[in-house]
């Protein structure tokens, strides 16, 4: 692959990231389920990885998590970290251990989500925030509603990348 | 091992910790103000944001025309009704304190003054994580804006607290958001207490009322206001009203639960107040 084949198949990923990136911030955020809004861009970090394998997992992972940085308000810089270490996990995972199918990337998010769920149980409990239930009540149902949007992302990205082989030939 | 980390970019993972140790210390030092990036994220999508916004708001309003024409006619009708009333009330009110001026004059006591200085806002975007309770406005340090202003909507109820101020955007935490706390008067018992959000009524849209005045009778409805405590926020602004009142788990003391007034869910126009000079 050439550089600028390789410029050009992150510039689709990029461009494919912008209209989940739209309904994270601005559409469903407006229509909770059980009081609660799905995590997009977690997911469709997760779901690259699988689809690329460790390199390009982490390098995705670490451009989604820096825009979750800046997007997301509180943020402390622990998604860039966090999700650059979601999408090494996950690529490596579909790399070595898992298929590159969308049950791999359902396990594969589930994981993910699930330890990005613990570190804010763990946040909470810390700091006091809430008791066990209390975040449970918001973590649960979070985990769950966003890996509903597996369905969604899983195609989606692997319609982009079918359009990136074909486009650069690969 | 060593091979599998060189051929699975260990660059990137380090790249990551570099960058996630910039940010921690960045959004530390900078308290209220957002990190450069998020910054630039913010002015750029401002516009994006006022538009969606914009459409929202045209949608909602389509849709109250088509399927609640009725029901807002009547409200239209309701609200002429307590327009009327209300000019009563004023012309009352100022021939009351006109004579309040001049009872005042005559004794010699310090004028009362309120004087606030808005600044109106749109509300851009919501919440986008489940752990806070958060709006996005379109006015920033630009307009004046800084970290701490309240926020009003139009009937001049508490809607939130600035918390982080970007060039022509803020954030701000709701007053239900666990984050916030401050200090509350009760204003038909004239008492003081504490407001705080709690994380497990920040779904229910509700707060918490702490440090209740002991042998005071509060009852439901009693309406909860903003109090000049220390200063930082204007007085007399309304939070809510009591919804109910509990004993903590301990058995020693009681709280309360606020609804807030202001409708949080379907807010679009804001107003922060940027100063305010209020003598009592």
């Amino acid at each position: 692959m050439t550089r600028q084949d390789f410029i050009l198949k992150w510039l689709f990923y990029a461009l494919s990231l912008l209209p989940v990136w739209w309904l994270d911030v601005f559409v469903l955020n407006r229509f909770t389920v059980l009081g609660v809004s799905p995590r997009l861009l977690p997911v469709a970090a997760i779901t690259v990885a699988v689809l690329e394998g460790t390199v390009g997992g982490a390098g995705f992972g670490l451009a989604v998590g820096v825009l979750c940085d800046a997007v997301y308000y509180g943020a402390w810089g622990g998604m860039t970290l966090g999700l650059c270490l979601l999408g090494w996990g996950a690529g490596a995972a579909s790399q070595y251990v898992l298929r590159r199918n969308f049950g791999g990337c359902l396990l594969c998010c589930a994981a993910g989500l699930s330890l990005l769920e613990l570190c804010h149980l763990a946040f909470g409990l810390f700091t006091g925030l809430a008791d066990l239930y209390s975040l449970l009540r918001v973590a649960v149902p979070e985990l769950l509603w966003s890996l509903c949007f597996v369905c969604l992302l899983y195609p989606w990205f692997y319609w982009v990348r079918r359009r990136i082989i074909k486009t650069l030939r690969l | 091992m060593k091979d599998f980390f060189r051929n699975n970019g260990w660059l990137i993972l380090v790249i990551a910790v570099l960058l996630c140790a910039i940010t921690a210390v960045a959004s530390y030092a900078l308290q209220g103000v957002p990190n450069p990036l998020g910054n630039v994220l913010g002015v750029v999508t401002t516009p994006v944001r006022n538009g969606i916004s914009s459409l929202a708001g045209w949608a909602e309003g389509v849709y109250n025309y088509s399927f609640r024409y009725d029901e807002l006619q009547a409200e239209n009708e309701r609200l002429k009704a307590e327009i009327a009333e209300l000019e009563e009330d004023a012309r009352e009110g100022e021939a009351d304190s006109k004579e309040n001026e001049r009872l005042r004059e005559l004794l010699g006591l310090r004028q009362k003054r309120r004087e606030l200085e808005f600044e109106s806002a749109t509300v851009t975007a919501r919440s986008s994580t489940n752990w806070s309770s958060t709006l996005t406005l379109n006015k920033g340090s630009s307009q004046g804006v800084a970290a701490g202003n309240c926020v009003v909507d139009a009937a001049g109820n508490l809607v939130g607290i600035i918390d982080e101020v970007g060039t022509n955007w803020s954030a701000m935490l709701t007053v239900v958001d666990a984050n916030l706390e401050m200090g509350a008067f009760l204003s038909r018992t004239e008492s003081i207490a504490i407001l705080e959000g709690d994380f497990a009524l920040m779904a229910e849209g509700k707060l918490k009322l702490t440090y209740l005045p002991e042998n005071t009778e509060l009852i439901t409805g009693d309406l909860v206001l903003t109090s000049s405590m220390g200063g930082n926020y204007p007085s007399d602004l309304v939070v809510g009203s009591i919804e109910s009142i509990h004993t903590d788990a301990s058995g020693v003391s009681r709280y309360a639960v606020i609804q807030p007034s202001a409708d949080l869910d379907s807010l679009l126009q804001v107003f922060i107040i940027k100063s305010f000079d209020i003598v009592e």
